[in-house]
């Protein structure tokens, strides 16, 4: 099964330096690569936060996981942003369970509890959901 | 990986449930790429095989190859991922949390990895 990557940086000026990365398919030694030669051209822009978009991921392997770690530290030693997680299918979600107590990691539910998060880092009586 | 997909045709056949199928693919990927990159050196004129199998409710996977003795099976077993955890040792964790049995033996000149997984969860599988 193959990957499509799909890179969209946010317009908004809210949340300018947060990048999505929509992935579909297999993501495994096979295809690794591919998202290694984009998350390399994504983080040599300026990236704050890091957003993974998973509706469409099938499948992962510890090939894609090392790429999500590897990602998180960068953006982490960037200045403490986060390499977050949405739409996360259940069979992934047990994979990525191996790696998702990493520091810099968060896994949210929806764009929605993703959204909110964001704000309570402007504004502290929003929460993380 | 051409196994990993022979695997789940095979195992759609039969109609083992697709989170099943998932595990065992996972399984075999995992396995299959620790191969190639530490028996075989990653040289695409070498080759391992795998053997698929369904014995009623068991499904087992057993690869060869004729690579320096290598165990997976040897890795501490670490259920969290650390910090500074070094590549390679979250694949044998993937594999552990999917399959009921690993079992690795070093027979003459073959590595020989066996991997067990119960189909029916009310006899115990995952």
């Amino acid at each position: 099964m193959p990957l499509t990557i799909q890179v969209e940086r946010n317009t908004d000026p809210q949340r300018a330096g947060v990048v999505t990365i929509k992935l579909t398919g297999s993501l495994d030694t096979a295809t690794a690569p591919e998202l290694d030669r984009e998350l390399t051209a994504c983080l040599a822009g300026p990236v704050n936060d890091l957003v993974f978009d998973l509706a469409g991921l099938k499948f992962v392997s510890s090939a894609g996981l090392r790429l999500f770690s590897i990602a998180r530290k960068q953006i982490v030693q960037r200045g403490g942003g986060h390499t977050s997680f949405i739409n996360v299918q259940p069979q992934v979600a047990e994979v990525m369970a191996i790696i998702e107590k990493l520091p810099g990691f968060a896994l949210f539910r929806d764009i929605a509890a993703l959204d909110r998060y964001l704000d309570s880092r402007r504004s502290p009586s929003a929460g993380k959901g | 990986m051409r196994g990993v997909e022979s695997l789940q045709e095979f195992a759609r056949s039969r109609g083992v449930p697709e989170k099943t199928i998932f595990a065992l693919a996972l399984a075999l990927e995992e396995c299959g790429s620790n191969i190639v990159n530490h028996a075989l050196k990653r040289d695409p004129q070498r080759t391992f095989h795998v053997v698929i199998e369904q014995a009623g409710e068991t499904f087992v996977m057993e690869l060869r190859d004729d690579g320096p003795p290598f165990d997976p099976t040897a890795a501490p077993d670490r259920p969290q991922a650390q910090d500074d955890d070094l590549p390679g040792g979250w694949g044998i964790q993937l594999v552990r949390r999917n399959m009921d049995e690993v079992r690795y033996a070093r027979a003459g000149d073959e590595n020989i990895l066996r991997l067990t997984r119960r189909l029916d969860p009310a006899a115990g599988g995952k």
